[in-house]
Protein backbone atom coordinates (compact mmCIF):
# COMPACT_ATOMS: atom_id res chain seq x y z
CA UNK A 1 0.00 0.00 0.00
CA UNK A 2 1.08 3.25 -0.86
CA UNK A 3 0.76 6.07 1.38
CA UNK A 4 2.25 9.39 0.09
CA UNK A 5 1.69 12.87 0.85
CA UNK A 6 0.28 15.03 -1.28
CA UNK A 7 3.08 17.90 -1.26
CA UNK A 8 5.02 18.60 -3.74
CA UNK A 9 6.44 21.49 -5.20
CA UNK A 10 4.78 23.66 -7.09
CA UNK A 11 7.01 26.71 -7.20
CA UNK A 12 3.90 28.71 -6.21
CA UNK A 13 4.39 32.23 -3.90
CA UNK A 14 3.24 30.50 -1.14
CA UNK A 15 5.62 27.91 -0.70
CA UNK A 16 7.98 30.95 -0.96
CA UNK A 17 7.12 31.85 2.93
CA UNK A 18 8.49 30.11 5.72
CA UNK A 19 6.06 27.46 6.89
CA UNK A 20 6.48 29.31 10.65
CA UNK A 21 4.90 32.45 9.05
CA UNK A 22 2.28 30.59 7.21
CA UNK A 23 1.31 28.97 10.69
CA UNK A 24 0.96 31.66 12.39
CA UNK A 25 -0.89 33.72 9.99
CA UNK A 26 -2.74 30.89 9.52
CA UNK A 27 -4.16 30.42 13.22
CA UNK A 28 -4.34 34.46 13.89
CA UNK A 29 -6.89 34.67 10.52
CA UNK A 30 -9.14 31.22 12.38
CA UNK A 31 -9.22 33.41 15.41
CA UNK A 32 -10.34 36.36 13.46
CA UNK A 33 -13.05 34.71 11.42
CA UNK A 34 -14.50 32.99 14.08
CA UNK A 35 -15.42 36.72 16.03
CA UNK A 36 -17.98 37.66 13.29
CA UNK A 37 -21.38 36.63 12.31
CA UNK A 38 -21.55 39.74 9.94
CA UNK A 39 -21.65 38.35 6.40
CA UNK A 40 -20.05 41.22 5.00
CA UNK A 41 -17.19 41.10 6.54
CA UNK A 42 -16.81 37.35 6.59
CA UNK A 43 -16.94 37.70 3.00
CA UNK A 44 -14.06 40.09 3.60
CA UNK A 45 -12.21 36.35 5.14
CA UNK A 46 -14.00 34.40 2.01
CA UNK A 47 -12.10 36.39 -0.49
CA UNK A 48 -8.71 36.52 1.90
CA UNK A 49 -8.98 32.78 2.02
CA UNK A 50 -9.38 32.08 -1.94
CA UNK A 51 -6.81 34.39 -2.62
CA UNK A 52 -4.44 32.60 -0.40
CA UNK A 53 -5.98 29.54 -2.38
CA UNK A 54 -5.22 30.51 -5.59
CA UNK A 55 -1.84 31.30 -4.49
CA UNK A 56 -1.31 28.27 -4.03
CA UNK A 57 -1.90 26.59 -7.57
CA UNK A 58 -3.79 23.82 -6.76
CA UNK A 59 -5.68 21.85 -9.22
CA UNK A 60 -9.46 21.01 -8.88
CA UNK A 61 -8.66 16.97 -9.28
CA UNK A 62 -6.59 17.08 -6.17
CA UNK A 63 -8.46 18.50 -3.65
CA UNK A 64 -11.67 17.71 -5.23
CA UNK A 65 -12.20 14.71 -2.63
CA UNK A 66 -11.29 17.58 0.42
CA UNK A 67 -13.60 19.93 -1.21
CA UNK A 68 -16.34 17.04 -0.86
CA UNK A 69 -15.78 15.87 2.48
CA UNK A 70 -16.29 19.74 3.43
CA UNK A 71 -19.57 20.19 1.33
CA UNK A 72 -21.00 17.34 2.66
CA UNK A 73 -20.53 18.12 6.15
CA UNK A 74 -21.17 21.01 5.92
CA UNK A 75 -24.03 20.68 4.14
CA UNK A 76 -25.51 18.50 6.81
CA UNK A 77 -24.81 20.58 10.00
CA UNK A 78 -25.95 23.61 8.11
CA UNK A 79 -29.26 21.49 6.79
CA UNK A 80 -30.50 20.06 10.38
CA UNK A 81 -29.25 23.25 12.36
CA UNK A 82 -31.50 25.72 10.16
CA UNK A 83 -34.58 23.31 9.55
CA UNK A 84 -34.61 21.30 12.21
CA UNK A 85 -33.32 22.34 15.48
CA UNK A 86 -31.71 26.39 15.67
CA UNK A 87 -32.59 26.01 19.30
CA UNK A 88 -29.59 27.53 20.53
CA UNK A 89 -28.94 29.61 17.61
CA UNK A 90 -27.48 32.92 18.30
CA UNK A 91 -29.83 35.19 20.04
CA UNK A 92 -30.99 37.43 16.49
CA UNK A 93 -31.31 34.89 14.58
CA UNK A 94 -33.60 33.42 17.79
CA UNK A 95 -35.63 36.75 17.75
CA UNK A 96 -36.23 36.64 14.41
CA UNK A 97 -40.65 36.64 13.43
CA UNK A 98 -40.30 37.12 9.57
CA UNK A 99 -41.58 33.42 8.52
CA UNK A 100 -41.22 32.74 5.14
CA UNK A 101 -42.43 29.18 5.74
CA UNK A 102 -44.63 28.02 8.59
CA UNK A 103 -46.42 24.74 9.04
CA UNK A 104 -47.48 22.41 11.26
CA UNK A 105 -47.17 17.70 11.05
CA UNK A 106 -48.68 15.54 13.52
CA UNK A 107 -46.40 12.61 14.07
CA UNK A 108 -49.21 9.77 13.87
CA UNK A 109 -49.36 6.40 16.23
CA UNK A 110 -47.39 9.13 19.15
CA UNK A 111 -49.39 12.46 18.41
CA UNK A 112 -46.35 14.69 18.64
CA UNK A 113 -47.04 17.88 16.58
CA UNK A 114 -43.70 19.59 15.25
CA UNK A 115 -44.25 23.16 14.11
CA UNK A 116 -42.01 24.31 11.66
CA UNK A 117 -41.21 27.74 11.20
CA UNK A 118 -38.96 29.25 8.81
CA UNK A 119 -37.59 33.22 9.65
CA UNK A 120 -35.94 34.93 7.14
CA UNK A 121 -32.98 35.60 9.70
CA UNK A 122 -32.60 31.66 9.80
CA UNK A 123 -32.18 31.73 6.10
CA UNK A 124 -30.02 34.60 6.52
CA UNK A 125 -28.02 32.87 9.24
CA UNK A 126 -27.82 29.49 7.45
CA UNK A 127 -25.82 31.59 4.03
CA UNK A 128 -23.41 33.46 7.08
CA UNK A 129 -22.67 29.73 8.25
CA UNK A 130 -21.50 28.62 4.95
CA UNK A 131 -19.55 31.55 4.39
CA UNK A 132 -17.71 31.15 7.81
CA UNK A 133 -17.04 27.46 7.24
CA UNK A 134 -15.71 27.71 3.01
CA UNK A 135 -13.35 30.50 4.54
CA UNK A 136 -12.03 28.29 7.50
CA UNK A 137 -12.24 25.35 5.08
CA UNK A 138 -10.02 27.20 2.28
CA UNK A 139 -7.20 28.67 4.78
CA UNK A 140 -6.71 25.10 5.78
CA UNK A 141 -7.22 22.95 2.78
CA UNK A 142 -4.07 24.49 0.89
CA UNK A 143 -1.78 23.03 3.77
CA UNK A 144 -0.95 19.06 3.02
CA UNK A 145 -0.30 20.25 -0.89
CA UNK A 146 1.92 23.10 -0.05
CA UNK A 147 3.96 22.50 2.81
CA UNK A 148 6.62 19.77 2.94
CA UNK A 149 6.27 17.23 5.37
CA UNK A 150 9.81 16.88 6.08
CA UNK A 151 10.06 20.46 7.73
CA UNK A 152 7.02 20.02 10.27
CA UNK A 153 9.43 18.77 13.17
CA UNK A 154 11.90 22.00 12.43
CA UNK A 155 8.75 24.18 11.74
CA UNK A 156 6.82 22.75 15.06
CA UNK A 157 10.30 23.18 16.98
CA UNK A 158 11.05 26.75 15.56
CA UNK A 159 7.32 27.44 16.75
CA UNK A 160 8.03 27.29 20.32
CA UNK A 161 6.67 23.44 20.89
CA UNK A 162 9.44 21.09 22.89
CA UNK A 163 12.24 19.40 21.33
CA UNK A 164 11.17 15.80 22.28
CA UNK A 165 7.50 16.91 20.90
CA UNK A 166 8.67 18.16 17.50
CA UNK A 167 10.88 15.04 17.23
CA UNK A 168 8.11 12.87 18.11
CA UNK A 169 6.04 14.81 15.36
CA UNK A 170 8.93 14.51 12.57
CA UNK A 171 9.58 10.47 13.44
CA UNK A 172 5.71 9.69 13.03
CA UNK A 173 5.89 11.25 9.59
CA UNK A 174 9.11 8.45 8.99
CA UNK A 175 7.18 6.23 10.20
CA UNK A 176 4.42 6.18 7.97
CA UNK A 177 6.08 4.92 4.69
CA UNK A 178 7.64 1.92 6.58
CA UNK A 179 4.11 1.33 8.60
CA UNK A 180 2.37 1.43 5.08
CA UNK A 181 4.49 -1.32 3.65
CA UNK A 182 4.33 -3.52 6.99
CA UNK A 183 0.79 -2.71 6.65
CA UNK A 184 0.68 -4.45 3.02
CA UNK A 185 2.97 -7.26 3.41
CA UNK A 186 0.81 -8.43 6.43
CA UNK A 187 -2.54 -7.74 4.16
CA UNK A 188 -0.51 -9.69 1.28
CA UNK A 189 0.67 -12.88 3.91
CA UNK A 190 -3.32 -12.93 5.79
CA UNK A 191 -4.90 -13.10 1.76
CA UNK A 192 -2.03 -16.01 1.33
CA UNK A 193 -4.18 -17.61 3.97
CA UNK A 194 -7.41 -17.20 2.83
CA UNK A 195 -7.91 -13.78 4.40
CA UNK A 196 -10.23 -11.65 2.50
CA UNK A 197 -11.48 -8.17 3.82
CA UNK A 198 -12.91 -6.38 0.82
CA UNK A 199 -15.57 -9.16 1.41
CA UNK A 200 -18.78 -6.91 2.70
CA UNK A 201 -20.22 -9.57 4.89
CA UNK A 202 -21.87 -10.14 8.24
CA UNK A 203 -23.31 -7.18 10.25
CA UNK A 204 -21.15 -3.81 12.18
CA UNK A 205 -19.32 -6.36 14.84
CA UNK A 206 -18.33 -8.54 12.29
CA UNK A 207 -16.83 -6.31 9.94
CA UNK A 208 -14.48 -5.00 13.01
CA UNK A 209 -13.43 -8.18 14.28
CA UNK A 210 -12.69 -9.08 11.20
CA UNK A 211 -10.16 -6.23 10.82
CA UNK A 212 -7.70 -8.01 13.92
CA UNK A 213 -6.02 -10.06 11.74
CA UNK A 214 -4.74 -7.38 9.86
CA UNK A 215 -4.44 -4.25 13.19
CA UNK A 216 -3.15 -7.15 15.83
CA UNK A 217 -0.03 -8.35 13.79
CA UNK A 218 0.85 -4.69 11.81
CA UNK A 219 1.01 -3.26 15.49
CA UNK A 220 2.48 -5.80 17.40
CA UNK A 221 5.42 -5.49 14.82
CA UNK A 222 5.75 -1.80 15.25
CA UNK A 223 5.82 -1.98 19.00
CA UNK A 224 8.62 -5.02 18.91
CA UNK A 225 10.28 -2.41 17.02
CA UNK A 226 9.56 0.34 18.73
CA UNK A 227 12.12 -0.83 21.61
CA UNK A 228 15.47 -1.54 19.55
CA UNK A 229 14.47 2.20 18.35
CA UNK A 230 14.43 3.47 21.84
CA UNK A 231 17.72 2.04 22.48
CA UNK A 232 19.39 3.28 19.98
CA UNK A 233 18.52 6.57 20.12
CA UNK A 234 19.24 6.37 24.03
CA UNK A 235 22.85 5.06 22.91
CA UNK A 236 23.19 8.49 21.11
CA UNK A 237 22.62 9.98 24.08
CA UNK A 238 18.96 11.59 22.57
CA UNK A 239 17.45 13.94 25.11
CA UNK A 240 20.62 14.84 26.40
CA UNK A 241 21.17 18.60 24.56
CA UNK A 242 19.21 20.71 22.25
CA UNK A 243 18.64 18.95 19.41
CA UNK A 244 19.55 20.61 15.78
CA UNK A 245 17.60 19.94 12.61
CA UNK A 246 18.37 18.83 9.25
CA UNK A 247 15.72 21.47 7.91
CA UNK A 248 16.76 25.09 8.65
CA UNK A 249 14.03 27.45 8.43
CA UNK A 250 15.17 31.65 8.13
CA UNK A 251 12.46 34.12 8.43
CA UNK A 252 12.77 36.69 5.67
CA UNK A 253 11.70 40.37 5.61
CA UNK A 254 7.90 39.31 3.80
CA UNK A 255 7.42 36.27 6.70
CA UNK A 256 7.51 38.91 9.13
CA UNK A 257 4.99 41.06 7.05
CA UNK A 258 2.84 38.40 6.76
CA UNK A 259 3.12 37.51 10.65
CA UNK A 260 2.53 41.30 11.12
CA UNK A 261 -0.85 41.35 8.82
CA UNK A 262 -2.13 38.38 10.79
CA UNK A 263 -1.97 40.96 13.82
CA UNK A 264 -3.52 43.73 12.57
CA UNK A 265 -6.85 41.48 11.52
CA UNK A 266 -6.86 39.81 14.36
CA UNK A 267 -6.24 43.21 16.57
CA UNK A 268 -8.60 44.72 14.07
CA UNK A 269 -10.82 41.92 14.47
CA UNK A 270 -10.73 42.48 18.32
CA UNK A 271 -11.75 46.10 17.95
CA UNK A 272 -14.70 46.25 15.89
CA UNK A 273 -16.20 42.56 18.10
CA UNK A 274 -16.06 45.20 21.35
CA UNK A 275 -17.97 47.73 19.24
CA UNK A 276 -20.19 45.52 18.21
CA UNK A 277 -19.81 45.36 14.71
CA UNK A 278 -19.41 42.00 14.29
CA UNK A 279 -22.60 41.11 15.48
CA UNK A 280 -24.97 39.00 12.96
CA UNK A 281 -27.02 41.20 10.28
CA UNK A 282 -29.84 41.08 7.91
CA UNK A 283 -29.83 43.36 5.16
CA UNK A 284 -32.81 45.14 5.57
CA UNK A 285 -34.54 44.70 2.16
CA UNK A 286 -35.16 41.22 3.16
CA UNK A 287 -37.62 42.15 6.19
CA UNK A 288 -40.78 42.63 4.63
CA UNK B 1 9.79 -3.34 33.08
CA UNK B 2 8.52 -1.25 35.65
CA UNK B 3 6.76 1.49 34.99
CA UNK B 4 7.94 5.12 35.78
CA UNK B 5 5.79 7.69 36.35
CA UNK B 6 2.12 8.52 34.56
CA UNK B 7 3.81 11.75 32.87
CA UNK B 8 7.18 10.60 31.90
CA UNK B 9 8.26 11.49 28.22
CA UNK B 10 11.15 10.05 27.65
CA UNK B 11 13.13 8.35 24.69
CA UNK B 12 11.03 4.71 24.98
CA UNK B 13 7.34 7.49 24.72
CA UNK B 14 8.71 9.33 22.19
CA UNK B 15 9.28 6.34 19.96
CA UNK B 16 6.22 4.81 20.68
CA UNK B 17 4.48 7.92 20.54
CA UNK B 18 5.55 8.71 16.96
CA UNK B 19 4.92 4.89 16.36
CA UNK B 20 1.22 5.13 17.62
CA UNK B 21 0.44 8.13 15.46
CA UNK B 22 2.10 6.86 12.14
CA UNK B 23 -0.02 3.67 12.75
CA UNK B 24 -3.18 5.43 13.41
CA UNK B 25 -3.04 7.34 10.15
CA UNK B 26 -1.66 4.52 8.45
CA UNK B 27 -4.99 1.81 9.08
CA UNK B 28 -7.30 5.05 9.19
CA UNK B 29 -6.12 5.42 5.17
CA UNK B 30 -6.11 1.85 5.14
CA UNK B 31 -9.24 1.00 6.32
CA UNK B 32 -11.37 4.07 4.63
CA UNK B 33 -12.84 1.54 2.28
CA UNK B 34 -14.94 -0.10 5.05
CA UNK B 35 -18.59 1.26 4.78
CA UNK B 36 -21.30 1.14 7.79
CA UNK B 37 -24.20 -0.98 6.46
CA UNK B 38 -27.38 1.35 5.10
CA UNK B 39 -25.46 4.35 5.92
CA UNK B 40 -24.31 6.29 3.15
CA UNK B 41 -20.96 7.76 2.90
CA UNK B 42 -20.15 6.83 7.07
CA UNK B 43 -17.26 4.70 6.91
CA UNK B 44 -15.87 3.23 10.60
CA UNK B 45 -12.69 3.48 11.70
CA UNK B 46 -11.21 0.76 13.65
CA UNK B 47 -7.98 2.70 13.60
CA UNK B 48 -9.49 4.78 16.78
CA UNK B 49 -8.26 1.72 18.84
CA UNK B 50 -4.78 2.13 18.75
CA UNK B 51 -4.57 5.72 20.52
CA UNK B 52 -6.85 4.59 23.09
CA UNK B 53 -4.59 1.02 23.36
CA UNK B 54 -1.18 3.07 23.03
CA UNK B 55 -2.68 4.98 26.10
CA UNK B 56 -3.25 1.93 28.24
CA UNK B 57 -0.05 0.77 27.30
CA UNK B 58 2.12 3.90 27.68
CA UNK B 59 0.64 6.50 29.15
CA UNK B 60 -1.38 8.92 28.77
CA UNK B 61 1.11 11.90 26.94
CA UNK B 62 1.55 8.39 24.37
CA UNK B 63 -2.25 7.93 24.36
CA UNK B 64 -2.37 11.86 23.24
CA UNK B 65 0.10 12.79 20.80
CA UNK B 66 -1.18 9.14 19.06
CA UNK B 67 -4.23 10.33 18.77
CA UNK B 68 -3.68 14.03 17.67
CA UNK B 69 -1.08 13.96 15.65
CA UNK B 70 -2.19 10.23 14.21
CA UNK B 71 -5.48 12.55 13.09
CA UNK B 72 -3.70 15.30 11.46
CA UNK B 73 -1.50 12.64 9.33
CA UNK B 74 -4.29 10.83 8.42
CA UNK B 75 -5.97 13.85 7.46
CA UNK B 76 -3.07 15.52 5.43
CA UNK B 77 -2.58 11.82 3.42
CA UNK B 78 -6.29 12.75 2.97
CA UNK B 79 -5.67 15.73 1.65
CA UNK B 80 -8.65 16.81 4.08
CA UNK B 81 -6.77 19.70 5.46
CA UNK B 82 -6.33 20.31 9.14
CA UNK B 83 -9.22 20.31 11.62
CA UNK B 84 -7.41 21.51 14.73
CA UNK B 85 -10.51 20.62 17.01
CA UNK B 86 -11.15 17.20 16.28
CA UNK B 87 -7.37 16.30 16.11
CA UNK B 88 -7.57 17.46 19.81
CA UNK B 89 -10.49 15.52 20.35
CA UNK B 90 -8.62 12.51 19.04
CA UNK B 91 -5.76 13.42 21.11
CA UNK B 92 -7.90 13.13 23.79
CA UNK B 93 -9.69 9.84 23.28
CA UNK B 94 -6.05 8.40 23.74
CA UNK B 95 -5.22 10.47 26.94
CA UNK B 96 -8.25 9.48 28.88
CA UNK B 97 -7.50 5.98 28.72
CA UNK B 98 -3.80 6.38 29.74
CA UNK B 99 -4.90 7.79 32.97
CA UNK B 100 -5.07 4.48 34.16
CA UNK B 101 -2.05 3.53 32.75
CA UNK B 102 0.08 2.37 36.63
CA UNK B 103 -2.72 0.68 37.76
CA UNK B 104 -2.88 -2.25 34.82
CA UNK B 105 -0.59 -4.72 36.25
CA UNK B 106 -1.37 -7.55 33.74
CA UNK B 107 -3.49 -6.79 30.14
CA UNK B 108 -5.07 -10.25 30.73
CA UNK B 109 -6.34 -10.11 33.51
CA UNK B 110 -10.33 -9.58 33.44
CA UNK B 111 -10.24 -6.75 35.93
CA UNK B 112 -7.69 -4.94 33.47
CA UNK B 113 -9.64 -5.81 30.83
CA UNK B 114 -12.74 -3.92 32.33
CA UNK B 115 -10.95 -1.56 33.65
CA UNK B 116 -9.95 -0.43 29.58
CA UNK B 117 -13.25 -0.93 28.43
CA UNK B 118 -14.92 1.18 30.49
CA UNK B 119 -12.24 3.93 29.97
CA UNK B 120 -12.73 3.24 26.11
CA UNK B 121 -16.41 4.42 26.60
CA UNK B 122 -15.23 7.31 28.44
CA UNK B 123 -12.33 8.04 26.61
CA UNK B 124 -14.15 8.39 23.42
CA UNK B 125 -17.06 10.31 25.05
CA UNK B 126 -14.62 12.63 26.22
CA UNK B 127 -13.00 13.22 22.90
CA UNK B 128 -15.99 13.69 20.68
CA UNK B 129 -17.82 15.57 22.95
CA UNK B 130 -15.07 17.84 23.19
CA UNK B 131 -14.95 18.12 19.18
CA UNK B 132 -18.60 18.49 18.72
CA UNK B 133 -18.62 21.42 21.01
CA UNK B 134 -15.42 23.00 19.05
CA UNK B 135 -17.88 22.61 16.35
CA UNK B 136 -20.33 25.35 17.80
CA UNK B 137 -17.73 27.53 17.99
CA UNK B 138 -16.59 26.98 14.39
CA UNK B 139 -19.52 26.96 12.55
CA UNK B 140 -22.22 28.29 14.66
CA UNK B 141 -24.71 25.05 14.32
CA UNK B 142 -26.43 25.03 17.99
CA UNK B 143 -25.45 22.23 20.65
CA UNK B 144 -28.64 19.79 19.84
CA UNK B 145 -26.84 19.86 16.20
CA UNK B 146 -23.72 19.11 16.91
CA UNK B 147 -24.63 16.51 19.29
CA UNK B 148 -26.86 14.98 16.60
CA UNK B 149 -24.71 15.48 13.43
CA UNK B 150 -20.94 15.41 15.13
CA UNK B 151 -21.28 13.32 18.65
CA UNK B 152 -23.18 10.88 18.08
CA UNK B 153 -21.99 9.37 15.07
CA UNK B 154 -18.72 9.48 16.04
CA UNK B 155 -18.89 8.83 19.32
CA UNK B 156 -21.13 5.40 18.94
CA UNK B 157 -18.75 4.58 15.68
CA UNK B 158 -15.11 5.03 18.04
CA UNK B 159 -16.87 3.20 21.10
CA UNK B 160 -17.90 -0.08 19.12
CA UNK B 161 -14.23 0.01 17.96
CA UNK B 162 -12.38 0.66 20.92
CA UNK B 163 -14.95 -2.73 22.86
CA UNK B 164 -14.14 -4.57 20.25
CA UNK B 165 -10.26 -4.09 18.87
CA UNK B 166 -8.57 -2.66 22.45
CA UNK B 167 -8.83 -6.02 24.34
CA UNK B 168 -8.05 -8.13 21.67
CA UNK B 169 -4.53 -5.77 21.37
CA UNK B 170 -4.40 -5.77 24.80
CA UNK B 171 -4.07 -9.34 24.97
CA UNK B 172 -1.89 -9.56 22.19
CA UNK B 173 0.74 -7.53 23.63
CA UNK B 174 0.45 -9.14 26.96
CA UNK B 175 1.58 -12.04 24.67
CA UNK B 176 4.35 -10.75 23.09
CA UNK B 177 5.49 -8.96 26.34
CA UNK B 178 5.89 -12.05 28.47
CA UNK B 179 7.74 -13.75 25.14
CA UNK B 180 10.52 -11.00 24.71
CA UNK B 181 10.54 -10.65 28.79
CA UNK B 182 9.88 -6.40 28.05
Amino acid sequence: MIVSFNYRNRSSLLERFDPRARWFFSILVLFSITLFWDIRFLLFFLVLTLGQYALARLTWRETRRAWMFVIFLMSMMVIVNTLFTSSGAIGAVMRGTHTVVQFKITIPVVGWVYHFNLTVERLWFALTQVVRILSISALFIVIPFTMDPRQYGATFRGMGIPDRLAYTLDLAFRFVPTLGRDFQVTLDAQRARGYEVEKVEGGLFAQIRKMAPLVVPVTMNAILSGEDYANAMDLRCFGLHQRTWIEHLQYHRYDYVLIGFGVLLLGGSIVLSLFGYSDFWVPAALIP
Amino acid sequence: MEKKSLWAFGTREVVYAAIGAALYAVLSVATNFLQIPAAANVSIRPAVAIPMFFGLAFGPWVGLIAGFVGNLISDLVSGYGFWLWWDLGNGLMGFVPGLVYLTMTDFRLTGDLVKAEIMVVVGAAVGMFVASVSEIWVSGIDFTTSMATNFVPSFISNVVNGLILVPILMIAYAAIRGRSGR
